[in-house]
């Protein structure tokens, strides 16, 4: 090497370090020549470059073995297209497609996608299952990325509850909640009090599956919680059983606050927000630009169970939504809608669509009453952000009605106001049936798109 | 020369420039050149004098190489003087300079080597490393100057870094070599709306190494070459040099199924590089391929423990990592003098991703 380098001349004992502190304040300055200190560095940096040793690794500990198979491999091209840009929309999709059929991603896609699980929390579910445990091994490495380990994985192992991250436990006590429900909250009930306030949080919810009055004891003692996110999701369950005692408390508050005289209703907000209400679930501060004190009679509106307004009020249910109330109908009318989704109510979802086509009421509905009512929706307005936005809370894959309304409805558009139509194609894209595309030759994007939704869907069986 | 002085500046200088971000190749910086001077030749003589014209073309410049190479040494030697401290102020404009007037000498490929040489200052321990530029560009300057007392290989070698023209037809007059090809790693880079391409490939039974490099406007289809994991049956034309890697595909035979490649040690990389940095001092970039390397977050280890750093520029090799998944695997780097730049990894079913 020397003999390349610098004919073999020996350069002297002087250290790397000193020549670059010569060459930063200047080989004058020190009485070196130049041509000197750059051959002895020519010499030295080509020598430190060959001679260069490996330093010591510290290699991570090998990922745990994947229990599923990999997605195939025409299905893992495509993501690796959507994930560059084709298409993105639909990615969601994929990964809930793939997250279903129990399958896992190519290994060098899991970076990219736990990129975007890090911006987007609407996928860490998915991402949970589809990155098997190589993501998980990830998501220890990068804390960008640990909130994948606070994501169900699939097939939770034997000793999950007492070992498991936060998000196994959860698919654990959800699986055994649907298999044997006391014996949930049994588990639940013994080890409450050394839980973390979080993931007390999520797991109040998952007794809503085969919820009853012998979860109410437990449900009511959790109203004490410290966590206010707990004691929420404690009254937002117990506002569903009629004789739980939150319930009756609710009902009390109710009956006082809004009363009937004959077909007009009259309402009157609560003068306080006591001890009692909190700990009830009523919040007391209200969100920004809401006032006050109805912020707290919508509240309890809403957590008042539904089966007691005909009685008090003396109407069915379509006429208490269609009544006038006076100064507080906004508040009420938005505790009664609230509570129609919380309570999972149909009768009183339909009586409050009709008197205003909410579109958070839709989800209550049957699926197919749900798609004729969006259908009729549309078939009577122009496109608009509002109509958007209520197609936009319509879940996938949109019924044959609905798909066929707003398919009308988009070849009106594109005919008179073509710039109105391009959200609503897109919508659609992601919505309808992909077997739609036969019938939407008219309109070639959408169609497009439901094609290749319909191949994706294909690939990924 | 009768196209205005200008143009020639403007195009040299751009293709001076669209070299890669991570690695210099001062050989690439001739090859742009090479075409251009190709074109040059042959639009700039009649048919009749073309031969007396190139050979007056070529006498001058290697004049106007020599003086080039000359103030170049001088201006190394004043800043080492006067001390490199304000670099990080002056340096970029004084480069910018200087490589423009090492164009205007034909030097294209020195010019390149200067170009690069902002990339530096981005580091901690950036003094050290541009007295380490400039101790071989100097180096080079020297055994330009010295050349004639040089090895043919090592001449050649120099000759090129410096950037004249070696022509395909001389490339290809050479002896082929004939092998199994891997293709172990491929980068496109683009700058200033030009894309090179390059493609390392490793020989089967030679065990040789290869680059080969294509451009091409952007936008335009670079030539196609299969890509990463395929192996082909080839014969490969190398340029000439002391530690030949550049080369020209002379014939192809066809495709051939032969799995994941052979690669060496971790632990023998230290010794292959000084092999490759005894012939040739100035290469800042080679072609690696290892085989039982557990990749980390910061770089590749064997079972032993030992490790080769990354790049820093390259980051944690997150999809490296995660095809590994902290089991050793069969994985193609690029050595450069800061760490290496991983380009391809074989997972368990031997399939090649590309990095």
């Amino acid at each position: 090497m020397t003999k390349a380098v610098s004919g073999g001349r020996e350069a002297g004992r002087v250290s790397w370090e000193e020549l670059v502190s010569t060459a930063l304040v200047g080989a004058d300055r020190r009485a070196v020549p130049p041509e000197s200190l750059l051959e002895r560095a020519a010499e030295q940096v080509v020598r430190m470059r060959a001679g260069r040793r490996p330093g010591r690794g510290r290699p991570p500990a090998p990922a745990a073995a994947e229990t599923m198979p990999l997605v195939p491999g025409a299905a893992a091209d495509r993501l690796a297209r959507m994930l560059a840009g084709e298409q993105s929309r639909l990615l969601t999709e994929w990964l809930e497609t793939a997250a279903a059929r129990r399958v896992r991603v190519p290994a060098e896609m899991i970076p990219g996608l736990l990129d975007l699980g890090a911006r987007d929390r609407s996928i860490r579910a998915c991402l949970g299952a589809v990155t098997g445990a190589r993501g998980r091994w990830l998501a220890g490495l990068n804390p960008a990325w640990a909130y994948l380990l606070a994501e169900p994985a699939h097939v939770p192992p034997d000793e999950v509850w007492e070992l498991g991250t936060s998000g196994d436990r959860r698919a654990f006590l959800a699986a055994l909640r649907h298999r044997d429900p006391a014996a949930a909250r049994e588990l639940l009930e013994r080890g409450w009090s050394a839980e973390t306030p979080e993931d007390r949080s999520v797991f109040v919810p998952i007794l809503a599956d085969g919820l009853g009055m012998a979860d109410e004891p437990f449900l009511e003692s959790v109203l004490d919680d410290r966590r206010r996110e707990v004691r929420q999701a404690a009254a937002d369950l117990l506002t569903r059983l009629p004789r739980s005692r939150l319930a009756l408390r609710m009902t009390a508050r109710a009956r006082r606050l809004v009363t009937g005289n004959g077909s007009r209703l009259r309402a009157e907000p609560p003068q306080e927000c006591d001890g009692a209400m909190e700990r009830d679930g009523v919040r007391a501060r209200p969100p920004a630009g809401m006032e006050t004190r109805g912020w707290w009679l919508q509240q309890v509106v809403a957590h008042t169970p539904l089966s007691f307004w005909p009685d008090h009020l003396g109407m069915p249910p379509h006429e208490i939504a269609a009544a006038r109330i006076g100064d507080w109908q906004r508040e009420v009318r938005m505790g009664w809608t609230r509570a129609a989704i919380l309570q999972r109510d149909a009768a009183w979802a339909r009586a409050l669509f009709e008197a205003e086509p909410l579109t958070d009421l839709l989800a209550v509905l049957p699926p197919e009453e749900r798609s004729r009512r969006a259908a009729e929706l549309v078939a009577g307005h122009p496109v608009d952000g509002q109509m958007v936005m209520m197609l936009g809370g319509v879940p996938r894959p949109w019924g044959h009605r609905l798909a066929r309304a707003v398919l009308k409805k988009i070849v009106e558009t594109t005919r008179t106001q073509p710039w109105n139509a391009g959200e609503l194609i897109r919508l659609a894209g992601e919505r309808f049936d992909p077997a739609m595309h036969e019938h939407a030759g008219e309109v070639p994007e959408l169609a497009a798109t439901l094609r290749f939704r319909s191949e994706m869907l294909k690939e990924l069986e | 020369m009768s196209e205005p002085a200008a143009t020639v500046r403007r195009v040299m200088r751009r293709w001076g420039q669209a070299a890669t971000p991570d690695t210099g190749d001062a050989g690439v910086d001739g090859a742009r050149a090479d075409a251009r001077a190709d074109a040059r030749a042959d639009a700039g003589a009649g048919a009749g004098g073309r031969v007396a014209a190139r050979r007056t073309q070529a006498e001058q410049r290697e004049s106007r190489v020599a003086a080039g190479l000359s103030e170049l040494e001088r201006w190394l030697a004043d800043q080492i003087g006067q001390g490199i401290a304000q670099a990080r102020q002056t340096g970029p404009a004084d480069w910018d300079d200087l490589a423009r007037r090492l164009v205007d000498a034909q030097a294209p490929g020195v010019a390149g080597s200067v170009t690069r040489l902002p990339r530096v200052l981005g580091a901690e321990d950036w003094p050290g490393l541009l007295l380490g530029e400039y101790a071989l560009l100097r180096l080079l300057a020297v055994a330009h100057r010295r050349a004639a007392a040089l090895p043919e290989p090592l001449r050649q070698t120099v000759r090129a870094r410096v950037g004249f023209p070696v022509t395909r037809e001389s490339v290809l007059a050479a002896a082929a070599v004939r092998d199994h090809w891997d293709v172990v790693g491929c980068r496109d880079e683009e700058q200033d709306r030009l894309v090179a391409r390059r493609v390392w490939l490793a020989g089967r039974t030679t065990g040789r190494l290869a680059m080969v490099l294509s451009f091409a406007p952007a936008g335009q289809p670079l030539d196609a070459f299969p890509p990463p994991g395929t192996t082909i049956d080839a014969d490969l034309a190398f340029y000439p040099g002391a530690s030949p890697l550049r080369a020209l595909v002379a014939g192809r035979r066809g495709l051939v199924d032969a799995g994941p490649p052979p690669g060496t040690k971790v632990s023998q990389v230290p010794a292959l590089i000084a092999e490759v940095l005894a012939a040739d001092p100035w290469t800042d970039s080679w072609p690696l391929v290892l085989d039982g390397a557990v990749p980390c977050l910061d770089g590749l280890a064997d079972d032993e423990g030992n490790a080769l750093p990354l790049h820093p520029s390259a980051g944690v090799p997150w999809r490296l990592l995660a095809v590994s998944g902290g089991r050793p695997v069969t994985v193609a780097a690029e050595w450069t003098p800061r760490g290496l730049v991983p380009l391809t990894v074989w997972n368990e079913d031997g399939r090649a991703v590309p990095l």
